[in-house]
């Protein structure tokens, strides 16, 4: 908690100060996941495609959308009502539907391709349809749901993803440029816990249940045979339905959040807003279309040399290239003097500096040292022990012969 | 045996309607079967193509784009795509839509040819074309790794024209325990011309697609150059084949079965709407292109009465057991079978071969794979390839393999090794790396029963190499058969049975080729064990 706090106090007036780059994203993407198997996690996959359902009818297209199920529901033997999957049990709005684009399915929902996927470490030979392609004017939907625990949330029964590991993930989305503003959901018990480390500029974190919470189903379907939905997605939902009917909609991300009603929830929802820029009272301020819905706005890129244009980032390289060089040809100098003293007693001298106090720069010398000068080192020292080791028996030797002719 | 099935087809459809079908560019076709057990077995079909030049230029008309580009992309020559779900029952349905050659293993099967100068290469295009499939199927097929690749080296022949200039490299991979749904059929859908809008493609519905018993999506490209044309072309055909119950299918959706079961009992009579939830919308491509076409087959006798809604030409064909119909309007179009007693009965063919393979033994560290192959003709032999491939965490001792020879009256028959087991190519596995491949030249006597037995061994895994559902075992890709020609008339089709789903093993299917088996000598990095050489014991 301090730890996170303090990166708070640290991360924030960086935050604020990067706060005027752009007020305007230009594209939406959405990545939701679902990270459960085995049929009995039914409304796991039903949450995750609900919201499949909602992101494409307020216009995000399929190829902007990652969905991740890690089973089949539709298909599976066990479905009473084959190709459909239900989050309610009126049945009236079957989720699967005739048009419908997994990008990852089955074992392939796990938590490298999940981390892989959000930072585009791919190889090259994956699909555009299994990449994020989100850009610097993108606004990202996450969307998480499973079985989780405290700063924890298992994939698959096999593996889990922890905070730092999630937090880690967007902050190299960050560096890389990979969103304008996050709104991160995330649906499991002790959901809060999850984005407790996040430390990366420009995300809205909200989850369902606070830590020691558990997040419960919401209503099961006789027929389908287990519980279809969870409660905190079950009112999301509700409020996306019933209130965001259109793509238009003035709704804001503030409106959505008070909807959270703890006693139909049964579990205290959370949010956090202390990464984005002006805090509670900008991103209260955000629609909710601004993440599930689809902006096609155009930046014009000038020759600016505004935060973010490309010449400041060639001029940034530039000065890491220069860095760099001189850097090296430092290291090349010490080299040399190194090779110049050539007494053994430097490196003893070195080796206890290195002991007494581990500076950052002597470490790093330390650990690009070649290996070649390891073995020589050992050999003077070997040396010097054959040599100890030679004379005391030599002495010994000498001391018996002594004493034996006395 | 397509492409006969094909020429057939068209000498079939020119005759009847003074027709030639090479000008036009898509061709869609429906049969429509009644099976014994209130079962209908449809089978899609739609074909077209592209010339070689435009292909190249990526001028596309018909021909998919986003399959063509990904087929430039890896050099793939000729393509093999197959999705299956259920079982076909060929007890009570007989012979297997299209000889077994348009189905694949149950989950998903690929294999292509690849035109590259070297194995490594060839294997480096096969990994991406696998990743690119994956990402335009939404099916994991990028899991088709080397551990799971094969390059048989019998089983398989090219159906295409090839320029001989290619160097082309068969790659093979099977994935047993893939999930077929309706996010295959999306992308399935959107490669067609009409893109199930119209024609007959806009009776698919995933919900009955994968609520059938049986069913199968296939995606096969190849170049052809056939004789009368200036040019080569590149063909892309997809089939999508399923045995519906039409009880099941009746009912609304969203509805149990048990509940519709007391509602509805009329079961013998049936309409395209009632059976697939929907009419056909009116034609494809309704100007110029592929009109006149017989799109619609059905196979019943020609006493049985068939109403249509809209109007469409019907043609009564000569067999006295099928009939086509031609959409002439862009109307929803719809068929109406109703009750009654017929007294002539369709004929169903009977399979040739029947196959079934089971892994035997007990615990988690030996085993047996048996495989049972019975032949039921009394008078003929049957000839065909078994090709298996195990994954690597399943060791096979090929020395133990034994061949029996029962009839099919339970004596013991006394037939040299040889005799049954003609040719053994084996590539063996390396742990991690790469899995068993088996081929087997097999012949199995008239009226008898072979019994093929050999022991495996089981891997201990590392913890990581478990999948998370590891509770329900492993998959093993299935066996493929593949008949070779029969001699002499009357020429037999050639037909299989799938074995029932038992412990772990996978169903098997077949490959039915029209032309006589030649095989070379191996690759070099093949044993070529000759039986006569062979450690093969016959009991």
């Amino acid at each position: 908690m301090r730890l996170s706090s303090f990166l708070t106090a640290t991360v924030l007036p960086l935050v604020l100060s990067a706060a005027p780059a752009l007020a305007e994203h230009t594209s939406n993407w959405a990545v939701l996941v679902s990270t459960s198997r085995f049929w009995f996690n039914y409304r796991h996959l039903a949450n995750v495609l609900s919201l499949y359902r909602t992101v494409k009818r307020l216009g995000i297209p399929d190829s902007q959308i990652i969905l991740m199920l890690p089973d089949d529901m539709a298909c599976n033997p066990r479905n009473a009502f084959p190709g459909t999957v239900y989050s309610n049990a009126d049945r009236a709005v079957d989720l699967y539907g005739e048009n419908i684009e997994v990008d990852y399915r089955g074992y392939e929902v796990t938590v490298e391709n999940f981390i892989r996927l959000l930072t585009d470490r791919l190889d090259e030979d994956v699909p555009r349809s299994k990449r994020l392609g989100s850009d610097a004017g993108s606004n990202v939907l996450v969307y998480m749901t499973g079985h989780g625990g405290d700063r924890f949330l298992k994939f698959q029964d096999s593996e889990e993803i922890g905070a730092w590991d999630l937090a880690d993930a967007f902050g190299q989305m960050w560096e890389k440029k990979r969103y304008h503003e996050l709104l991160f959901m995330i649906d499991t018990c002790q959901a809060n816990t999850m984005y407790t480390y996040l430390y990366s500029p420009n995300i809205i974190a909200t989850g369902s249940s606070a830590l020691d919470q558990s997040s419960y189903s919401h209503h099961a379907d006789n027929d389908v045979g287990v519980a279809v939905i969870d409660r905190w997605t079950y009112y999301v939902l509700e409020f996306l339905e019933t209130q965001v009917t259109t793509p238009n909609s003035k709704l804001t991300l503030g409106d959505l959040f008070d909807s959270y009603d703890e006693t139909k929830i049964h579990s205290q929802p959370g949010v956090r807003w202390d990464l984005f820029p002006g805090g509670e009272q900008e991103g209260r301020l955000r629609t909710v279309v601004d993440f599930f819905g689809n902006v096609q706005n155009v930046e014009v890129e000038t020759n600016s040399t505004e935060p973010g244009s490309l010449k400041e980032d060639l001029a940034e390289i530039a000065k890491l290239v220069e860095k760099w060089r001189k850097r090296d040809q430092e290291y090349l100098a010490s080299l040399q003097a190194d090779s110049n003293n050539s007494s053994h007693h430097h490196h003893v001298v070195g080796a206890d500096q290195q002991k007494a106090q581990p500076s950052p720069s002597t470490s790093q010398k330390k650990a690009a040292a070649p290996v070649a000068k390891m073995t020589d080192e050992d050999s003077w020292t070997k040396r010097l022990v054959g040599l100890t080791v030679l004379g005391a028996g030599a002495t010994i030797w000498l001391a018996g012969s002594i004493l034996g002719k006395s | 045996m397509t492409l006969l099935l094909f020429a057939v087809l068209c000498v079939l459809l020119a005759s009847l309607s003074g027709r030639t079908h090479a000008a036009s560019d898509y061709h869609e076709r429906l049969d429509l079967q009644p099976l014994p057990g209130s079962s209908l077995l449809a089978s899609f079909n739609f074909r077209s193509n592209s010339s070689v030049s435009s292909f190249e230029k990526q001028h596309f008309r018909y021909f998919p784009r986003s399959l063509g580009q990904i087929l430039q992309h890896a050099h793939t020559k000729e393509l093999h795509l197959r999705f299956s779900t259920g079982r076909w029952d060929a007890e009570s349905w007989g012979t297997r839509p299209w000889n077994g050659y348009k189905e694949g293993a149950t989950g998903v099967e690929l294999w292509a040819w690849i035109d590259a100068p070297s194995e490594d290469e060839a294997f480096a295009k096969w990994v991406t074309l696998t990743q690119s499939l994956s990402g335009l199927f939404c099916a994991s097929l990028n899991f088709i790794d080397s551990t799971r690749t094969t390059r048989p080296v019998v089983s398989f022949e090219p159906v295409g024209d090839h320029a001989p200039s290619d160097q082309l490299h068969l790659l093979h991979g099977t994935l047993p325990g893939e999930v077929v749904c309706t996010e295959n059929l999306t992308p399935f859908l959107k490669m067609l011309p009409c893109k199930g809008k119209a024609g007959i493609s806009s009776l698919f519905d995933g919900h009955k697609l994968f609520d059938a018993s049986w069913q199968s999506m296939s995606i096969d490209v190849r170049p052809t150059c056939p004789p009368g044309e200036p040019e080569c072309l590149v063909e892309i055909e997809q089939t999508v084949d399923m045995v519906l119950d039409i009880d099941r299918s009746k009912r609304p959706r969203g509805m149990n079965l048990l509940k519709t079961l007391l509602t509805s009992m009329s079961s013998i009579w049936w309409t395209l709407t009632e059976v697939f939830g929907r009419p056909v919308k009116g034609q494809c491509l309704s100007d110029d292109e592929g009109a006149g076409d017989k799109v619609i087959c059905l196979k019943v006798p020609h006493e049985r009465n068939v109403f249509v809604t809209t109007e469409a030409f019907e043609v009564k064909n000569p067999d006295g057991v099928s009939r086509c119909f031609s959409l002439i309007s862009s109307n929803d179009f719809d068929l109406v079978l109703p009750e009654e007693e017929v007294q002539t009965k369709v004929p169903l063919e009977q399979p040739v071969l029947h196959a079934e393979r089971t892994i035997i033994g007990h615990g988690q560290e030996r085993g047996g794979m048996r495989v049972i192959l019975r032949n039921p003709s009394s008078s003929k032999a049957v000839d065909f390839i078994y090709f298996e491939s195990l994954p690597w965490f399943m060791r096979p001792y090929l020395h133990t393999l034994q061949a029996t020879v029962i009839g099919n009256d339970g004596v013991p028959r006394q037939a040299p090794v040889s005799a049954i087991i003609k040719d053994i190519f084996y590539r063996p596995a390396v742990d991690r790396q790469r899995g068993t491949q088996l081929e087997l030249v097999l012949s199995v006597p008239a009226d008898s029963t072979v019994t093929l037995i050999y022991d495996i061994e089981k891997t201990i895994l590392r913890y990581t190499e478990y999948p998370p559902d590891a509770n329900r075992g492993f998959n093993v890709a299935p066996a493929i058969i593949r008949l070779l020609d029969q001699e002499g008339p009357p020429r037999l089709p050639a037909h299989d049975q799938s074995a029932p789903p038992v412990a772990d093993a996978g169903l098997q299917h077949a490959i039915q080729r029209d032309h006589p088996d030649e095989h070379g000598d191996g690759a070099g990095v093949w044993k070529h064990l000759q039986s006569a050489s062979a450690p093969v014991c016959a009991c």
